[in-house]
């Protein structure tokens, strides 16, 4: 365990989505805000104009450069008084004409733009408020030929846009946080949803832990099943050893009472030293080959997919080299028939004492020739191991695989390595057979299964 | 013949060392992996016997260190634990045969004497030469049959003319070869227990069993009978 802890996953899911959701929204926001903007102005500054050309279609003007004004215009804003607005026609600095709503309010205003010319400008009165005037140049030739320029002046209060703009940027707040809010917890129902199953792993390992259940349940989606079933091969494989260390345990116990409690009754009856001594060693010899074997059978790993795949080529090699530099002096001849590419997932020291044992029995009662076949089958590995000695004799046969059971009365020649070897092979849930070997010996036959 | 022990537990190392000599063998024991290293670069040894969990080097690093000086002679491993991929890679780093704690002091020797015998080319139990058997196991010397009564040191110097006969062996090796590291050597008393040998094995002057080769040594020349 780190000293830091990390921050929880849907924490972290929630936080990132929170800023991405911000950053997204802010981005929404202002664009929608700008593009209001453009277009409320876009719309303004066309009604401007508009109105700049009723007024040019209501004007009438006379020969001396006089101006005739309708009283009344189809926009009932120009009439009245501090509507927002306003209309002006100025020749120079002289005011020609204007409207009723502007009466009072401002003088003539100094745009000039020339003829056909628009100019937009802010303007403030005295009063406050803001308008946006539009000034448009014009010129009038009158039947004689004599010109005279114009300029008309249309202004309206910014107030009202103003206004609109708040207005829309309040909705635009609203209904964005809205959304926000909603997403935020559509977000968090989601994420508590698609989480669950982790939620789910740490409830059931809790149960493991308290000893309420053994593994995990099965149903998990399957992004996590490959995860909570190598969490179950790993809860099995660790049960199994338990198993095994405990049983060797209690069978080790057991099984020295024997020959301690022999050796106490000599000790008792028994007064001609040379007697005990001999007894002392026979049973210190089995004592010896109890915890020998019982040792191996508490660190045999036993089966896993977890474990890395090992070669038994590799290993057969390594285990012949050793042989045949030990029983250099009996010349022993090993016949070799392996395939090379045989992996299986096991742990090396399982295979090595397996293929380590049988091995070495093959060579210690040979007379002179031994066979090895590693070959891979359908569904298992097969491993046959010949001899030319004097063979197992037949009603020896059983007592010999039946792995261990007559541990503490039998421990001589085969029995010890054998016995370790088919303790292991059960182990990896594979299976050892003994028959005539076509050498004159014993011929070894043991299937391993392909995971 | 000599034998180097590397071993770091006391009680066995001193167990070992005391029942070897009983069955006359010279040994020298090491209680590390450094001074044992230090005591093979440094003495011709017939033998050496090494446990390989030792404290400062390890019994493999010993052995190959061994191995990389050029030292020939065989290696023995003891090993407690008994697994297989121990005993695959000590012998592939130079051993040549290996035993299991506990084990019986009889097997022990009898593997010292075997890796002893095949070192110098023999490959019986029983050394004969001529008329001359010796026993390693037993330590009996017979000639024609009839066992002769040897000192320890008449002994161990007729096993080692025996185990290279043919070989000429100076007395600088004889002397190697049959007394521990720190023994007081005299070289000259070689020539005094040659002489002894001579008489116990010939004592009709009829068979010249150790011919003495001048300024060189000494070589037995009865031909091995396997």
């Amino acid at each position: 365990m780190t000293n830091k802890q990390q921050i929880s996953l849907s924490n972290r899911l929630l936080l990132v989505v929170s800023l991405v959701l911000t950053a997204f929204l802010g981005v929404s926001a202002i664009s929608l805000n700008n593009a209001f903007q453009t277009s409320a102005e876009n719309a303004q500054h066309k009604r401007l104009k508009n109105y700049i050309y009723t007024i040019l279609t209501a004007a009438d003007f006379n020969n001396d450069g006089t101006i005739h004004m309708p009283e009344q215009f189809a926009e009932p804003e120009f009439s009245t008084p501090n509507s927002g607005l306003y209309a002006q026609i100025t020749t120079g600095r002289e005011i020609v004409w204007q409207s009723q709503s502007s009466l009072g309010l401002f003088i003539a205003l100094p745009d000039h733009p020339g003829p056909s010319n628009e100019h937009f400008s802010t303007i403030e009165l005295q009063n406050g408020s803001k308008l946006l005037n539009l000034a448009y140049g014009i010129v009038w030739e009158n039947d004689n030929g004599k010109k005279f320029g114009y300029t008309i002046n249309v202004a309206e209060d910014l107030n009202a846009i103003y206004q609109q703009k708040a207005g829309f940027q309040r909705s635009l707040w609203y209904w964005l946080g809205g959304t926000g809010l909603m997403l935020l917890i559509a977000q968090a129902f989601i994420l508590r949803w698609g989480l669950r199953p982790l939620h789910d792993v740490t409830i059931d390992l809790h149960a493991i832990e308290s000893g309420d259940k053994s593994r995990l349940s099965d149903n998990y989606p399957k992004e996590l099943c490959q995860l909570t079933q190598n969490i179950n091969t790993l809860l099995d494989h660790e049960q199994s050893r338990r198993e095994r260390y405990k049983n060797s345990l209690a069978d080790l116990a057991h099984s020295l009472k024997t020959p301690l409690s022999v050796f106490r009754g000599e000790l008792d009856s028994n007064v001609e030293i040379e007697a005990l001594r001999q007894s002392g060693h026979e049973q210190l010899d089995r004592i010896s080959a109890m915890v020998d074997y019982q040792l191996q059978r508490a660190a045999t790993e036993g089966k896993s997919n977890l474990l890395a795949p090992v070669s038994l080529a590799e290993i057969i090699y390594k285990i012949l080299g050793t042989l045949d530099k030990v029983y250099r002096a009996k010349g022993v001849q090993c016949q070799c028939d392996i395939e090379n590419d045989i992996y299986i997932h096991a742990d090396k020291d399982d295979m090595y004492e397996l293929l380590g044992n049988l091995l070495e029995n093959a060579y210690k009662y040979c007379n002179s020739q031994t066979s090895i076949i590693l070959q891979s089958l359908q569904n298992h590995i097969q491993i046959r191991i010949d001899d030319d000695g004097n063979g197992i004799p037949e009603h020896a046969q059983e007592d010999i695989l039946k792995r261990g059971k007559r541990m503490d009365t039998q421990v001589e020649g085969h029995g010890l390595g054998l016995a370790i070897a088919s303790d292991i092979i059960e182990a990896y849930g594979g299976e050892i057979s003994l028959q005539d070997s076509y050498l004159g010996g014993a011929k070894f036959i043991i299937q391993l299964p392909k995971d | 013949m000599r034998i180097l022990l590397i071993e770091d537990e006391n009680h066995l190392r001193e167990q070992i060392t005391q029942q070897l000599q009983q069955q006359n063998l010279t040994i020298d024991a090491a209680a590390d992996g450094e001074e044992g290293l230090f005591l093979g670069t440094e003495y011709p040894y017939d033998v050496a016997i090494i446990d390989l969990g030792l404290p400062k080097l390890s019994g493999i690093e010993v052995i190959e260190k061994l191995r990389k000086a050029g030292k020939e002679f065989p290696i023995l491993i003891l090993t407690a634990r008994g697994r297989w991929q121990d005993k695959v890679e000590g012998l592939e780093s130079g051993a040549d045969d290996y035993l299991v704690k506990p084990f019986h002091i009889e097997e022990l020797s009898a593997r010292i004497n075997a890796l002893a015998r095949r070192a110098s080319g023999w490959s019986s139990s029983v050394l004969q030469c001529g008329p001359i058997s010796l026993n390693p196991t037993s330590q009996q010397v017979t000639n024609n049959g009839v066992t002769l009564d040897l000192t320890a040191y008449e002994y161990r110097i007729l096993h080692y003319l025996m185990l290279h006969s043919g070989q000429v062996l100076s007395k600088t090796e004889l002397t190697d070869h049959i007394y521990e590291q720190d023994h007081d050597r005299d070289s000259n008393v070689i020539e005094v227990f040659i002489k002894r040998l001579r008489n116990k094995l010939d004592p009709d002057k009829t068979l010249n069993p150790i011919e003495t080769l001048r300024g060189r040594g000494y070589r037995l020349t009865l031909s091995r009978d396997q």
